[in-house]
Formats: structure tokens, sequence, C-alpha cells
């Protein structure tokens, strides 16, 4: 009988073991990878903002004391400003609550927000991302809504332990269930592959066909409460031109958004609230 | 000369050889310039066949406006979602060699002693893997919608047989929150291959109001001579056709113009290049008569009770309003009908449109053409009088007056006005019933009225002799002619022909040629209803307006009708009717207004639920034509003549 010898089979053993290696190694080093990237980039970012933070107190300490006391001035007024319109809003409120009650309406959903700072920007054609400065350790979650003074953001997509991902609302991937101002009927807003130059924009299809939007009279899309991610009536851009889409009967068109969306410094991250829980109501 | 041109000049065999190849080379040239040049036609469209797929879309139906440019019947979303099952053919794969190394291992399992174990049912499993791709898929939809749906393998059958290359629906009817749900939850193609589709189906802004003369539409396959007969394959989608009401009548009208796609596709069949792309077009609109505040008047007035309404322009025919009720609400019935929801209209007995697909005795009302006839045959005149002791004896029979001590002695104005029997009795018997046959039939009570409405009744009776004979059997006698002359007996018309004949009486002709389109001033001018002049001399007119404004008046029947500063001719009317085996009532108003310059012509018409309900002409029906008329001033004052204007 022949004696069996273990290495003729070396080279099929070695063979054996680099196929094995890059069937399950691959992915694990991935996923790795992906992962640890960003934790451990993170750290770089959140240091850089801060840095530019600090930048920006110095570059305000150099102001001179009128300066300074003019803008303590106006940021007074400002404060009474929003100060009354707090109280007006509360009292809407109020009002509001207290005619749901009446009418027993459900509630409506409960957002708890968090000001974020932006501390990176990634644009492309085919994708618009930014991260924000909070993450797991804010409670920030996934498909969460995001905010800011002109309107939607975008959604969150990744939460890491100090930063979150955000696909911006020019994204191609970002779609979200809209409608027009002053008119319930649900529509479809989608962004799309951004222009280096252009101005942000996006899509809106399935518009009814009696709707008419004209570069004299733009109409506004707003977001609808219906899919659950946006409370009510946050502006999305606005629609100067509308042409019949391939079902020849809904209208499609190209959605112009807020152009400060490209130089975003601080976002609120809309965290939806479990019952109960005091919040900001939208 | 080398050797090989000897053999070739001198050996016959090499020769034969020779000539033979030439002739196979030759052939086998003609073959290519045959195929490539002169069948290049031919073999194009054996490829186009193998390899082309079209996809028919129907275009959306057109809206339907009422006469001042609302929306009565529009297009609204109708969500799905969907899948494109090429777009899972990788998933297919994958899942089908799971679904056969479990079916194996099973096999192995069950048979391991066994020389000789079953093979998997190939086919079955394939369709095993599919379902539950697609089941995932669904649960997917499920548990962001809160739906239940499950794919059923029969209709993934038929899809995959059928329809290849139209989108498999996945969840059909999504309510709006759903659509957004999705339309939010889901990452949009190509990363989810689920895709949210939106079609149309039809939306009726108002409901129940018209329901019946609007009608609904059902979805069906398109026929055959509309997919182009070029041997391409082609898929369709369902179109919609109108089953019922203005729907079916203008259907041809509303349809909108199909939209196409032409593919190349794979061998397997799934789609690979759109190759030709045309978008369906909407369909036209059309802009009907119907006035839906007036209509929306009529309907609240009938309430919850049976019967009919239409509102007429006297001078165009214009139907500015046609109601029957018990009615539905027409949004129940779009997309699709639901069995519960056929059963429940069913069991109420509301399908069917009484202003037009049931005929009545019209009863009192009635006795203006019974009138019109006698004052044509000259047995009434303006010295015509009757003495009323509420009965008449015809032969061996009493034929009684609805006022049971009489009305005393009655001209024809106050015969109309009291709506004497008695009076039309005598002078119906005087004329006899071939005239009073003829005078009916002269209104057209007898025929359609050729209404754009589909199954309007032929069952119209304008009895004579010969008709008697040839239905019932026995021969005419004198109380069928009373019996007709008050509006009983054998008639029967509709509500909507009894309209008509009112506003033929108001224009003071024969026949009204009602439409639901909505005209334009220059055809409503040139407008020809097709009858002729009735030929009343001014003071026969004259008497009988008399009689039909002193109905609205202080004493007549129909006083419940009176509107100050508006005068009203009318005639009320109270006939028996058997409905389902019972006696019932049946309450009718007929009338026209202004006097001064007729506008609106209206009938209305109730039935008496059961035998207990007692309804009459005056108290029942006339305020639901009160209400219409109110609502025609409020609509239309100049018209109707208001303000009133002091000299």
């Amino acid at each position: 009988m022949a004696k069996f010898r273990l290495d003729r089979y070396k080279p099929l053993l070695a063979l054996g073991l680099f196929f094995a290696v890059w069937w399950i190694g691959k992915p694990l080093v991935q996923s790795f990878l992906q992962i640890s990237f960003t934790e451990f980039q993170a750290p770089s970012w959140v240091a850089t903002s801060h840095l530019d933070g600090l930048a920006g107190f110095w570059a305000r300490r150099s102001h001179s004391k009128v300066e300074l006391i003019e803008a303590g001035k106006e940021l007074e007024r400002e404060n009474a400003r929003y100060q009354i319109m707090r109280q007006r809003y509360r009292t809407l409120e109020d009002e509001l609550s207290r005619l749901e009650a009446m009418l027993e309406m459900p509630g409506r959903r409960e957002f708890r927000h968090e000001i974020a700072r932006v501390i990176r920007r990634e644009q492309s054609a085919w994708w618009g991302r930014i991260i924000v400065r909070k993450g797991r350790n804010y409670d920030i979650r996934v498909g969460a809504a995001v905010v800011f003074a002109g309107g939607v953001v975008g959604r969150v997509t990744e939460v890491h332990a100090y930063t979150s991902e955000i696909d911006l609302i020019t994204s191609p991937d970002f779609r979200i269930a809209a409608q027009f101002e002053d008119d319930p009927r649900p529509v479809i807003y989608q962004g799309l592959p951004q222009d280096g130059f252009a101005k942000p924009h996006g899509e809106v299809r399935d518009v009814p066909q009696d709707l008419l939007a004209s570069s004299s009279q733009p109409i506004k899309l707003v977001t609808t409460s219906l899919g659950g991610t946006f409370p009510a009536g946050l502006s999305i851009g606005t629609v100067d031109w509308l042409q019949p889409g391939s079902s020849g009967i809904f209208q499609s068109g190209a959605v112009q958004l807020d152009p400060r969306l490209l130089q975003l410094r601080e976002v609120a991250i809309l965290v939806p609230l479990e019952a109960g829980t005091h919040s900001h109501v939208f | 000369m080398s050797e090989f041109d000897i053999h070739r000049r001198e050996n016959p065999r090499i020769l034969l050889l020779f000539w033979v190849s030439l002739a196979a080379a030759l052939f086998l040239v003609l073959g290519l310039v045959w195929r490539q040049l002169i069948a290049k036609e031919a073999f194009d469209q054996i490829e186009k066949r193998q390899i082309e797929r079209r996809i028919l879309k129907p275009g959306p139906r057109g809206n339907i406006y009422d006469r001042e440019g609302r929306l009565l019947v529009g297009n609204r979303p109708h969500y799905s979602a969907v899948v494109y099952l090429d777009d899972l053919r990788p998933e297919f794969r994958k899942e089908y060699s799971k679904v056969i190394k479990h079916a194996r291992k099973e096999i192995a399992e069950t048979h391991n002693l066994s020389s000789n174990p079953p093979k998997p049912n190939y086919a079955n499993l394939q369709w095993d893997a599919r379902m539950n791709v697609l089941q995932r898929y669904i649960d997917q939809i499920n548990a962001i919608t809160g739906r239940s749906d499950k794919v059923s393998r029969t209709k993934l059958k038929r899809h995959f047989n059928e329809q290849l290359l139209l989108p498999l629906p996945l969840a059909l009817d999504l309510a709006p929150e759903q659509y957004a749900r999705l339309a939010e939850k889901l990452p949009p193609p190509p990363r989810s291959p689920i895709r949210i589709h939106t079609d149309t189906a039809r939306y009726y802004p108002y409901g129940s109001l018209a329901a019946h003369a609007l009608g609904y539409v059902q979805s069906t396959d398109p026929d055959a001579e509309e997919i182009p007969d070029d041997g391409i394959k082609t898929f369709t989608y369902k179109k919609i056709v109108g089953k019922t009401g203005i729907e079916r009548s203008f259907n041809d009208h509303l349809t909108g113009k199909s939209g196409m796609e032409i593919w190349r596709v794979d061998p397997l069949g799934f789609q690979d290049t759109r190759l030709q792309l045309v978008p369906p077009k909407q369909g036209d609109n059309l802009i009907t008569s119907i006035d839906i505040d007036l209509q929306r008047a009529a309907e609240t007035a009938l309430g919850e009770r049976i019967g009919a309404a239409v509102a007429i322009d006297v001078q165009t025919g214009e139907v500015l309003t046609i109601a029957s009720h018990p009615g539905y609400d027409l949004n129940r019935l779009s997309p699709y009908i639901p069995r519960n929801t056929f059963d429940e209209i069913n069991q109420r007995g509301a399908w069917l449109d009484r202003s037009v697909q049931l005929s009545y005795p019209p009863g009192s009302t009635f006795k203006l053409i019974t009138a019109i006839a006698g004052l044509l045959d000259g047995v009434i005149d303006a010295n015509s009088r009757e003495h009323c002791t509420g009965v008449h004896r015809v032969g061996n029979r009493i034929f009684r007056c609805h006022v049971r001590n009489g009305h005393g002695v009655v001209d024809l104005s106050a015969a109309i006005e009291g709506s004497c029997n008695v009076f039309f009795y005598a002078r119906g018997l005087q004329m006899g019933i071939d005239t009073l046959s003829e005078q009916a039939k002269r209104f057209g009570l007898d025929q359609p009225t050729g209404i754009e409405l589909p199954f309007e009744t032929r069952r119209l009776v304008v009895p004579t002799k010969e008709w008697k004979r040839s239905t019932i059997g026995p021969g005419w006698v004198p109380g069928d002619t009373a019996n007709t002359s008050i509006g009983q007996g054998f008639l029967l018309v509709t509500p909507l022909q009894m309209a008509t004949a009112t506003a033929s009486i108001a224009r003071g002709e024969t026949r009204t040629r009602p439409t639901l389109q909505a005209l334009s001033s220059d055809t409503a001018q040139k407008i020809d209803h097709g009858g002729e002049k009735i030929g009343l001399r001014p003071e026969e007119k004259r008497i009988l307006w008399e009689g039909m404004e002193r109905v609205v008046g202080r004493r007549g029947t129909g006083r419940l009708v009176q509107i100050p500063d508006l005068r009203i001719a009318g005639k009320t009317g109270t006939a028996d009717f058997r409905a389902h085996g019972e006696e019932v009532n049946l309450a009718w108003f007929i009338g026209f207004a202004p006097i001064e310059n007729p506008k609106i012509a209206v009938a209305v018409m109730i039935q008496g639920a059961d035998a207990s309900q007692s309804y009459h002409g005056g108290s029942t029906a006339g305020p639901v034509a009160k209400d219409l008329f109110l609502e025609a001033i409020k609509k239309y004052p100049e018209r109707m003549g208001f303000p009133i204007k002091s000299d």
C-alpha cells in the first residue's frame, strides 16, 4: 500500500486555503473597513469642526467693542422677536390641541429635535451627503428627518458613535411623498443627479393634471405627514414647470430647491418620540 | 498545360464534378441573393415577430363637466405596488437552486434506503421559488403598509404566461397613506425592484349626485381590432369602458387614445431594450347640460324617497337636472364594484334609473293632454261646463272624482285647478280614445325621447283599441277611455317624457328633444325639436294656461308650489301603481315657469314605498318642484324674470 504523502497535496491545500480566505475573508475585511473607516475618520472630522468653531470664535474676538455691542443689541432684538413668535406659536398650539381633542382626532406624531453641526459635505453628480457631529451619543436614529430654516435637508442613513450620515434631498436615492401647498393630493418627490454649478434641483411626479405651474406663478412643494417620516408643511422647493408624464394623465416637473442647501452649517434632526415624552410637536 | 487540365478536358467524371460543383455554388449564391436582397422584407418580419413585443396602454378617459365647468367625473390616481419579473430573474435563479437543494435533501431523508428515490418535480419547484421571492417582497410591503396581501400562484402563472412584459401587481388599491409610506420607506429602483405604479381610476367629486345620469365604468380587455395586425405579440392593459349613463353613451368621445411601447426581448421573452414609445392621450372632455346646483336641490328635496325629478330648458331641451332615487355613491364603484356593494345597491333597487328606465301611469298630469285633445277636437271650449257631483256613470260602472261631494259646476280652468275627474271623464268619452291617443302620440308619449342615455325604456303605452286587442285580448270599453282621460288605466310614461311634454306645452309645440350635452348659443338658436305647433288658438291656450296657473294658485291642488313673484303653470297628479305586488301611490307634479316667458320645465314623480304611505301630487311632489324653481331663481334670476321690474 502506497504511503500517504501530505506534501503532495500541499499545492491543493494552499489553493483551497486561498479560496477560503478570498471568499470568507474579503467580505469580513470589507465590512470591517466600511464600519471602522467612518469611526476612525470621525475624530479628525470632529476635531476639524471644533477647530473651525474656535477659529470663528477668535475671529469674532478681534471685533471692536462697538461692533460687539451692536451685535449684542441686534441679538437682543432678535431674541425678543423670537419670544413673541414662540408665545404666538404656543397659543396656536394650545388652540390646535383643544380643537383636536374636541374632534377626537388621533394625536400627531411628535418629534424631539437635535441641532447638529455639519462637519463634512460629500457632493457628487450621483449622491449628496453630509455628515453631522451627532450620532448614537445623542440617540439619533436611521431614517430620521433632517430639516433647516429653508425646509427639508434629507434623511439620516447611517448613525455612528459620534457622527451621522445624512442623505441630502438632492440625492437620487432620496424619495419622499409630498404635496403641493393647499392641495392634499400626494405626489412623489425624488432627487436627481446634480450638475456641478447648477442650483440644487429634484423632480416631482404623479402630479394631477389640473395643477398648473409657471415661472410667473410657481407652486410650492411641501412635505406631507402621510409617510410618517416628516411633519406636514415643511418646504421642499418650488415648481415652475410641469409637463405631461408618460401615463398621459399625471404630470412631472423639476423642483427648484433652496440654494442654501449647498452651504449648510447646522441642521436639525427630528427624532420621533415615544408617546408621552415632552417634545416639540410638528 | 498541366496534368490536371488534361483530366479536366478529357475525364468525363472530373467534368461532371466540375459542373455539379459550379451549379451548387451558383445555387448557394442565388440562394444568398434571394434571402439577402429579395426576401429581406419577409425575414425582417419574422425577426420582428420573434424579438419584438408591443405593450398597449389605454389612454385615460376624458373628464365630464357640468354646464358651468364644474368637474362631475374626473380621474384620480390609483396606486399600486408592482414588480417587473425581469428584475427578479437573478433572485428567482438563486431561490430555485435553494429550493432544489432543500427538495433533494428532503427526498434523501425520506427515501434513504430506497434504491430508486423519486426525482423532484422541477417545474413545480421553479414556481415555488418564484412564489417565495414574490412573497418576500409582498411581506416587505405588508410590513410597511400594514396590509396582509398574499401572492396567488394562479395569478402569477397567468401573468408569466400572458403578460410577462407588464408589471405584476403585488398590492393593489393602495390608500394615499400607504402610497406615501411606501414611497418613503422603500428605496427607489434599482435599489429595490418594487415600483410604485400610478394609474387612474374614475373619481366623482359629487358622490351620488346625478349618479344614474353620469353612469359608471368597468375595466375590460381591449377589442381584437384595437391590436395592430402585424404579427408582433402584444400585451395589453385593461381598458375602461362606460357601462351605464353618459359614460356609456359618450364612450367613444371620452375614451383616450392608447399609448404604445415596443420592446426588443431576449430569447426568454424578458424586455431588453425599448425601441418605441408613444404616450397615451386622454380622451376628450364632455360638457354636459346638467347644472349640479339644480341637481343637488332636486336630490336633497327627494331625500330618501323613491322617485325621479327632471328639469329641462324649455327652449333648447337641455336637461338641467335628471335625478333618480334611491341612488348610490359612484365612488364606491371605482375602480371596481365590490360584490357586497353590488348586492347592497341591488337590494335597495337603486341600480334602476327611474327617470328613464321605468314607466308609470302619469295620473292627472295627463289631463293636460286630454284638455288639449278636447280643445283641438272641439269638445272643449271656453264655454264648456260640467257638473261634478263626485261620480260619473259609464255604463254600469261608477267612476269617482277625488272630491267625494264633487266640484260643482266647473269649466276647463276650474277642472284643471281642482283636477276634476268628472270633467275629463265626460270630455274624454265625448272625443273617444282614438282622438285622445292621437294627441298623446303627437306629444311623443309612445316613444322613447332619444336622450343620450342607454336603456331608455320602450315599455311606453299610449293605449288604442288595436293595442288592447293585440296585447290584452278583450275589446275596448268606454271605461278604458274614461280611465285613460285621467291618466290611469293602461297609460305608461317616464318622468323624462312628462318633462319633455311639459316643455313642449310651454313652447306651444308637440315635441321636445332632450339632450344632456351643453349646447352652444349658435346651436341653441338653430335647434329643431322635430315637432309641430300644437295648434291651439290664443283663447284656447289662455284657458289652458290659466287653469295651470290656478293649480299653483291659492285654491289649486299645487298651492304648495307657490313662489311669490313667480308665475308658475303646473299640474299635479296622483296615480295608483302596482309595485312588488302592492298597490302604491304615485305623486306627480309637472310645470313650467315663468308663464310670461317659459324657461324651465320640471317633472317630479315620487313613488310610495308601500301601501301604507299616502302620497299626493300637490303635497308630496310639489315641494320638490318648488325647490327646483327656487334654485333656478337663485341661479338664473334674470332668465326667471327676477328682480321684478316695477313700471
